[in-house]
């Protein structure tokens, strides 16, 4: 009974709770850089080659320095971020159907368990790049949080779609889709329904700490380095003409 | 420390918190790859003089008062407290870093280092521990600003004296109006600074181009924003700003002086006159075929040191490159070149402080960046590099000549 409480809360109070978070804080973020007073002047680094919005994406996008000075770890940062929008993507699929993502035609969820995989894999990375000179003198708690987070919300994740897709149980049942489908959905329109998900998805326990780590991990979001997502933008911009 | 003074401190961080500043501290993920990008840290192998390090001197500050998770979980990013150790630690941030920029060219942010470390200079001044010598070198500004017209005879005198320097070295037959002051509707007005070599070379060339210009009265080195007295510096570039408005003229040309050119050419806002430095008037008028240099006239190998202000930071790349290609026989380039050039450790005020020793270790990467050239001369157009590149050059007995690019063009004009 406490279980079932815990998890009604986890997967639908906390979810809504974590959005709000999420897009109240980020509002709250932009609109403190907004109402800051301007400065007069700019501040560009030269050479400036191209134009600015062409600059801002290249720079934003491809770490042109980044790539200069460390490949291996420029290239874990692009495989991350690539699946991480191709990860968003794929969960867009688990709300409804998207004619638009299915352009290639393909089991939901896309790429098959790699992206998740590979998610992992760089997660990893960049955890265990902390432990090493120099990087582990200048980590603050907050940055192994955050990838500890984000890692096993992958990780719980990536077990319940593998194990959906490949395992006899998952392969039998094909409820995977239709479930997330039924409890997302429901969210989204604001008419939870859980009993669908409880009674059909074969691992509701992975689903519930998956839930869990996505929602603390939306919370921080905001509130930490993770905002780089965002101003990222704004401090390119401020360096191009 | 007393509450009282954290709350002034406190205060004074908030004042500084403008647009940029407020993303600056936020989106930093401390990935390291500025961590050894700063020459500071090549020469004095200590965290704090990494950009990472001093940022996080700021940062760590910002969160405990500006950001809810210091309030409530300052473990979290190590927020930090002030008290007299930190503020020791923000004195070593602030004026360890010249505000060269190069952090900013290799972090995938584009995070600003100069930008942030004004925060750290806001709060010494607040605490009363900024460098008495930029505080006193700025006030002398401000309080010449104030009372100009006290000064003018002074200076009037002075210039005379230079005068005949300049005659001597055009060959003039009178020294009268060589270096007109006071003239309105000048095509140039040019800024030097408080050395009659910085007079005296660029009006050289000036009257070799046949230039109608007139001087300033101020200097143009800008000790407020060394300081990081936001309101000094102001009114100090103001003073020139005021002075070119009045006088009505079309372009304010700044002497070899990498931060007072940056600060009228890109801090200050929209100017009614355009902003150059002496180096792009040099090449503009050699390319209008209005002097004449020696060409080859040096014969020693020689390369160019780019100052931070001018190139990184103010996009004077290639004019010097074509006046130096033009002088020297052999002109070699450093490695790494450009953005990536390596600041000679002299400038952000520190040349005016007393740390030499300092500024020896830290000047390291670039005494191994000119040894790799070869070069018997190091050419440059900056009065801070020029003093920090004697200053490598006595502290690791190299066998080098420093010279000023402006001086080098006027000691060999074709007249």
């Amino acid at each position: 009974m406490m279980w079932d409480s815990v998890s009604y809360f986890i997967l639908v109070p906390m979810v809504y709770m974590a959005f709000a978070a999420l897009i109240i804080g980020l509002i709250y973020k932009l609109l403190l850089v907004y109402f800051s007073p301007g400065m007069k002047g700019i501040t560009p680094v030269f050479p400036q080659k191209g134009p600015k919005l062409l600059g801002i994406i290249t720079d934003a996008f491809f770490l042109p320095t980044t790539f200069k000075k460390q490949k291996i770890f420029w290239l874990m940062i692009l495989i991350f971020h690539i699946a991480f929008v191709l990860l968003f993507v794929g969960h867009l699929e688990l709300i409804a159907e998207f004619k638009w993502i299915q352009v290639v035609p393909h089991q939901v969820f896309l790429g098959a368990g790699a992206i998740g995989i590979v998610l992992m894999i760089t997660t990893l990375y960049f955890l265990f790049r902390r432990f090493g000179h120099p990087y582990r003198r200048i980590s603050v708690p907050e940055d192994y949080i955050v990838l500890l987070v984000l890692f096993f919300c992958i990780m719980f994740g990536s077990i319940l779609h593998l194990a959906d897709r490949y395992s006899d149980y998952g392969s039998v049942l094909h409820v995977g889709v239709q479930s997330y489908r039924s409890y997302l959905w429901g969210l989204f329109t604001f008419q939870p329904d859980l009993s669908y998900l409880i009674s059909e998805t074969s691992h509701f326990t992975i689903l519930v700490l998956h839930v869990l780590f996505a929602n603390i991990f939306l919370i921080m979001f905001p509130f930490t380095k993770m905002v780089h997502s965002v101003f990222t933008f704004l401090a390119h911009n401020r360096k191009r003409m | 420390m007393e509450k009282e003074k954290v709350r002034e401190l406190k205060d004074s961080f908030n004042k500084k918190l403008n647009k940029p500043l407020r993303y600056y501290l936020d989106l930093c993920t401390r990935c390291g790859l500025c961590y050894d990008t700063c020459h500071a840290y090549q020469g004095v192998p200590k965290e704090i003089y990494t950009p990472v390090g001093r940022a996080e001197v700021v940062r760590k500050v910002f969160k405990k008062y500006f950001k809810p998770t210091g309030f409530f979980l300052p473990y979290w990013g190590d927020a930090t407290e002030l008290d007299d150790h930190v503020m020791d630690d923000v004195y070593e941030a602030a004026f360890s870093c010249t505000g060269c920029r190069r952090c900013m060219v290799y972090c995938p942010f584009g995070i600003d280092m100069g930008m942030l470390m004004t925060i750290a200079k806001q709060l010494l001044l607040t605490n009363e521990t900024a460098p008495e010598e930029l505080v006193m070198l700025a006030d002398g500004a401000v309080e010449k600003g104030r009372s100009i017209e006290d000064f003018k005879e002074g200076f009037r005198s002075v210039i005379e004296d230079l005068q005949v320097e300049v005659k001597d070295r055009l060959g003039a037959s009178s020294a009268e109006g060589l270096i007109p002051m006071d003239k309105e509707n000048a095509n140039i007005l040019f800024a030097g600074l408080s050395g009659a070599h910085s007079i005296v070379h660029p009006a050289v060339i000036f009257n070799a181009a046949k230039e109608d210009w007139t001087l300033s009265f101020f200097e143009a080195v800008n000790f407020g924003y060394f300081a990081g007295d936001s309101e000094k510096a102001d009114f100090i570039a103001k003073r020139i700003i005021n002075e070119a408005i009045r006088l009505n003229v079309k372009e304010v040309v700044i002497v070899e002086c990498g931060t007072a050119f940056r600060i009228p050419k890109f801090l200050m806002g929209d100017l009614p006159f355009k902003v150059s430095s002496i180096v792009e008037v040099i090449h503009r008028y050699i390319k209008e075929g209005r002097i004449k240099i020696k060409e080859k006239a040096v014969q020693d190998v020689v390369t160019w040191h780019d100052p931070c202000q001018l190139g990184r930071n103010g996009g004077v790349f290639e004019e010097p490159r074509e006046i130096v290609s033009m002088l020297a026989g052999d002109f070699r380039e450093m490695s790494p070149t450009r953005e990536f050039n390596w600041c000679c450790g002299g400038g952000g005020g520190l040349v005016a402080l007393d740390n030499e020793e300092f500024r020896i270790k830290s000047g390291k990467p670039k005494k191994e960046q000119i040894d790799a050239t070869g070069a018997k001369m190091v050419i440059t157009a900056c009065e801070n590099c020029v003093l920090q590149l004697n200053t490598i050059k006595s502290g690791y007995n190299m066998d080098i000549k420093v010279e000023s690019l402006t001086e080098l063009v006027s000691q060999n004009l074709v007249l």
